[in-house]
């Protein structure tokens, strides 16, 4: 084809792609699903939880007055002041008409269909009235504390709370099947303690991470608030606290990083571009290149996964400066050798391919690192490199038909390369040492062990956070007993021992509260043991005996009088989950792949005091998403060193098979090896923490300085100085797109900078000094 | 074992020693146009704090037998109400700044809730508040109100709006006569439950028993 229909083919096909990848592209904000693994159970257990658990939707909303203003203070002159308490009822009354607001209440009451769910309870109270019915069924059936009993139920019939009781007794006259939630009613009176009034629980209906939705949640909730406290005088403020304000912070962080090193990137591999050859119109076709091959990486990645994840979008932006080097390498030659880019690029293409392999294998072992966004990346980089090489390769030349090269000379390069070239001896004889010592370090080496400090930083957030929860009872959204079993009967039995243990660990101080499944959700066997014990009390002495107390107590023996024998079925794990309850136990009853997962909720506890007091206890085990985050850092970090040696084998295969000398294999390698021994040297001198991310970008600076051993060793222009160049100015690119990523605030961002610049610019500068200059 | 806490000072008030009653209603020759009804709320408006004896009367579904009970109503100026039982046993139940407040001493029992949304024991003392403070745009809001005079009696009845049926409002009947010497509140629940009320100004001596701040840091727990 001729050149100017591969330019016309190239300039109609660009716009077309990008808009088809536009059209098809969906892009995932979720960080979770970016970094956690869903390879295993627990993993996949974690990232659910992450992403749609109850607790995780949940706001905590604090109203306080505000530090009043002298203005606030004359405008709202001779006026009564509203309390926080008719405040924040206005505010609930507000929130709850939100589409996004699935509930709002006050935290220190529960909400009316939570009432109306333990009325719905009273027929089945001979079957769930203790946890522990051999012990408290001699109280609670003790005939001679029936007359108490029914001045009891008299009072509550007079309370507050009659018409509730009321329905209650009808089918329950003992209110044996309230004995089971006074643990519920006991939740709600800590936190009335806790409270002023103005504090509120807010569940959202999206997932926690929905940030989209959550964002607009947000602002509506600020708004409503906003107008209610303009007419209240500005006297209040308000805080909020929960997982989905920080994952709306988050997403905001990540956005702005993606924009932030796009621009930057783009720009600065602009500039260096600029520097080296002095040609907009060579800039502006190799960006077109570029943009080009970020398309297509773009499009392959949106084919393969159903969402592209918006940090694959700005790690895939620095790819920029990698896949530049292709063109890069042709021009300088061009430039130097007054050559033709299609002569150019015909003489380098061996090592462009090579080159662009290399690079590859070391994207594609990040892939199989575990991390299902680097996943993502590996096909990115697969078929954004595969496209810069093979525009590179056939349509540049086209593209730079009028344009004219002049390649910068870069002071020092040809300095350096002489000075090794000089004092060989000497600097390798220091090179060696400096290996060994290296090597000596390597056992200080710190890992980083805490995966919450490759989160955004959010101190203020947090801060306002733990403010926010100490108006709260304590129940932790990322702590947990998890109850595993086959199916609904074991998983509820193991559920209640649990529970049997939790209270004896409560009442010992180990935890200070915590949130079962009793007597929401029941199983049969203790449901048959609690009609056993209810029906061997309910005789005819102890009928009559009630029957007394109720005439005593001037209630109505005709209406609550009879003791009705035990329903004959058990109440059903489906019917309760078929019934409103289902939403009041939704963040407890996990969905697993299989089997049945149940989750007690604590409040402040001891961990190791916890998980030795659940000892023993079968298919019950602690369950901490720190923990399993951490766990998982140490899983990825294990497999990002595996990565690491299967990547540069793999590179080593490939380069014996072009080369089929040992010898040159060795050398090409051993620039970016020694560099990366020097800088896990230096970091252990540092006292850096090093994660998987430190090892992955290193992995990354490995895959591109092969490159450099590669073009250093081929020196298919026979000049070194022209080749050492190319590498310089590809370097420089590099550094420009990976440096970029440095200004990110997710700290993914600057820890990849920093492995990858420091890798390179090491590889670089060691080039020289380990491989001897090629004969021009 | 019930105690009976009755002030001392009640049983010699005289009738014409009471300061002013709950409601003042003008009653009308069987009819009552919006004009007297305007005049009549607006004479039952109630700002500033008040006491009253009230003696009570529920009628429960589940009850043989009728309940009774008597103590003081406190009214604020700032819309808080305290009703304090002291017979059979003592039982605070008041609002306060929109809450609902109940403390039974006897049942170790407190209970701490929004106004609105205590359910019907809240609306009922939602009401009853509208009736003492005289907040007559509330009971407007809710209420279809009928005077009826018959002789020196009057009677005020308050129908809840057929709109508003599903919400378990209850009917309510303010009586008294002329003389203003006292009143019956009569509130009948959707239900078929009852509760009568006759209540009558507090004297000064019965003032000075009761504090209103107090009772309510007691309901709190404060």
């Amino acid at each position: 084809m001729s050149f100017v229909w591969r330019k016309r083919w190239f300039v109609l096909l660009f716009p077309l792609f990008l808009a088809i990848t536009f059209w098809h592209i969906k892009v995932e904000t979720d960080l979770n699903a970016f970094f956690t693994a869903t390879d295993d159970e627990d993993s996949r257990l974690l990232a659910g939880l992450l992403k749609s658990g109850e607790l995780s939707r949940r706001y905590l909303i604090i109203v306080e007055k505000s530090e009043p203003t002298k203005a606030a203070g004359d405008g709202n002159a001779g006026e009564n002041p509203i309390s926080i308490a008719i405040f924040s009822n206005r505010l609930v009354n507000q929130l709850a008409k939100l589409d996004d607001v699935e509930q709002v209440w006050p935290a220190d009451q529960p909400p009316r269909d939570w009432v109306d769910a333990v009325a719905s309870y009273a027929p089945y109270h001979a079957r769930l009235f203790s946890l522990n019915p051999d012990q408290d069924a001699p109280e609670l059936f003790n005939p001679t504390k029936l007359e108490t009993k029914a001045e009891g139920l008299k009072q509550a019939l007079l309370s507050p709370q009659g018409g509730f009781v009321k329905t209650v007794a009808k089918q329950d006259p003992l209110l044996l099947s309230l004995n089971g939630f006074k643990a519920l009613q006991g939740q709600f009176q800590q936190q009335a303690k806790l409270g002023s009034g103005g504090a509120l629980i807010l569940q959202s209906r999206p997932a926690a991470l929905d940030s989209e939705a959550q964002t607009r949640l947000q602002a509506a909730i600020r708004a409503d608030f906003a107008a209610l406290n303009a007419a209240a005088g500005g006297a209040f403020k308000l805080s909020m606290a929960g997982v989905p304000v920080f994952s709306v912070a988050a997403q905001s962080e990540i956005s702005q990083d993606v924009t932030l090193v796009s621009v930057v990137s783009s720009l600065a591999v602009g500039l260096v571009f600029l520097f080296l050859f002095h040609s907009f119109s060579a800039l502006h076709w190799v960006m077109m290149v570029q943009g080009a091959s970020f398309v297509l990486g773009t499009l392959a990645t949106a084919l393969v996964f159903p969402q592209v994840h918006s940090l694959t979008l700005a790690l895939g932006a620095s790819l920029i400066g990698i896949s530049s080097d292709y063109p890069i390498h042709v021009m300088v030659h061009c430039a130097k050798h007054r050559n033709t880019p299609l002569s150019a690029v015909r003489l380098l293409w061996p090592s462009l391919l090579m080159g662009g392999l290399t690079t590859v294998i070391g994207y594609g072992a990040l892939g199989f690192t575990g991390f299902p966004g680097f996943e993502q990346i590996a096909v990115f980089a697969l078929a954004s490199i595969a496209a810069s090489l093979g525009l590179t390769r056939w349509v540049l030349p086209a593209l730079l038909t009028h344009s004219a090269l002049h390649s910068a000379h870069l002071p020092g390069i040809a300095a350096w390369v002489d000075f090794c070239g000089k004092h060989r001896k000497v600097l390798l004889g220091l090179f060696a040492a400096t290996l060994v010592m290296a090597g000596l370090c390597l056992p200080q080496l710190r890992w980083m062990d805490d995966m919450q400090k490759l989160a955004v930083d959010m101190d203020v957030l947090k801060q306002q956070d733990t403010a926010v929860r100490s108006h709260f009872s304590s129940i932790e959204p990322g702590r947990f007993v998890l109850i595993q079993a086959d199916d609904w009967e074991t998983a509820l039995q193991r559920a209640e021992a649990a529970e049997r243990r939790l209270k004896a660990l409560q009442q010992a101080g180990v935890v200070s509260e915590y949130h079962g499944l009793f007597p929401w959700l029941v199983s049969a066997q203790l449901q048959a043991e609690n009609a056993k014990f209810y029906q061997g009390s309910i005789n005819p002495a102890f009928q009559q005996a009630w029957q007394a107390g109720l005439a005593k107590a001037g209630l109505s023996v005709e209406k609550l009088g009879t003791l009705l024998p035990a329903v004959d079925e058990p109440l059903q794990p489906a019917k309760v989950m078929d019934s409103p309850v289902k939403h009041i136990l939704s963040g407890q009853i996990v969905t697993g792949q299989t089997g049945v997962m149940l989750s007690l909720w604590l409040g402040e506890h001891d961990p190791d005091k916890l998980i030795a007091g659940l000892a023993g206890l079968e298919g019950t085990r602690y369950f901490s998403q720190k923990d399993q985050l951490d766990h998982l850092a140490g899983k990825y970090r294990d497999r990002s060193l595996v990565m690491l040696g299967i990547g540069i084998g793999v590179m080593a295969l490939f380069i014996w098979l072009q080369q089929r000398d040992m010898r040159k294999v060795l050398l090409t390698l051993l620039p970016s090896l020694a560099s990366v021994l020097f800088i896990f040297a230096t970091w252990a001198l540092m006292g850096e923490e090093v994660s998987f991310l430190h090892v992955i970008g290193l992995l990354l600076s490995v895959s591109l300085c092969v490159d450099y051993g590669i073009f250093f060793i081929d020196n298919r222009g026979k000049d070194a100085d022209v080749t050492y160049h190319a590498i310089a100015s590809s370097t420089l690119t590099t550094i420009a797109s990976f440096g970029a990523l440095g200004l990110g605030k997710t700290p993914t961002l600057p820890i990849l900078a920093l492995s990858v610049s420091l890798g390179v610019t090491l590889g670089f500068l060691l080039c020289p000094l380990l491989i001897q200059k090629p004969k021009n | 074992m019930h105690r009976h806490e009755r002030p001392q000072g009640i049983q010699g008030v005289t009738i014409k020693r009471m300061l002013f009653l709950l409601l003042a209603v003008v009653p009308v020759l069987g009819w009552a146009d919006d004009a007297v009804l305007s005049e009549l709320l607006t004479r039952i408006r109630q700002t500033s704090q008040a006491q009253f004896h009230y003696d009570e009367t529920r009628l429960l579904e589940l009850a043989d037998k009728p309940w009774h009970g008597q103590g003081y109503m406190l009214s604020g100026a700032d819309g808080s109400l305290v009703k304090l039982q002291l017979q059979p046993a003592r039982v605070i139940m008041a609002i306060a700044e929109q809450r609902m407040l109940y403390w039974d001493p006897q049942q170790n029992q407190r209970h701490s809730a929004a106004l609105d949304s205590a359910g019907p024991a809240g609306e009922q003392i939602k009401v009853f508040r509208s009736i003492l403070q005289g907040r007559t745009e509330e009971l407007q809001l809710n209420y279809a109100i009928a005077a009826e005079k018959q002789g020196p009696q009057w009677t005020l009845r308050l129908t809840p709006k057929p709109e508003l049926s599903g919400d378990d409002l209850p009917s309510i009947e303010i009586s008294g006569d002329d003389k203003d010497e006292q009143r019956r509140i009569l509130i009948k629940q959707s239900d078929g439950e009852s509760t009568e009320y006759r209540i009558q100004k507090a004297t000064a001596a019965q003032q000075q028993d009761y504090s209103l701040p107090r009772l309510l840091r007691e309901a709190s727990g404060e």
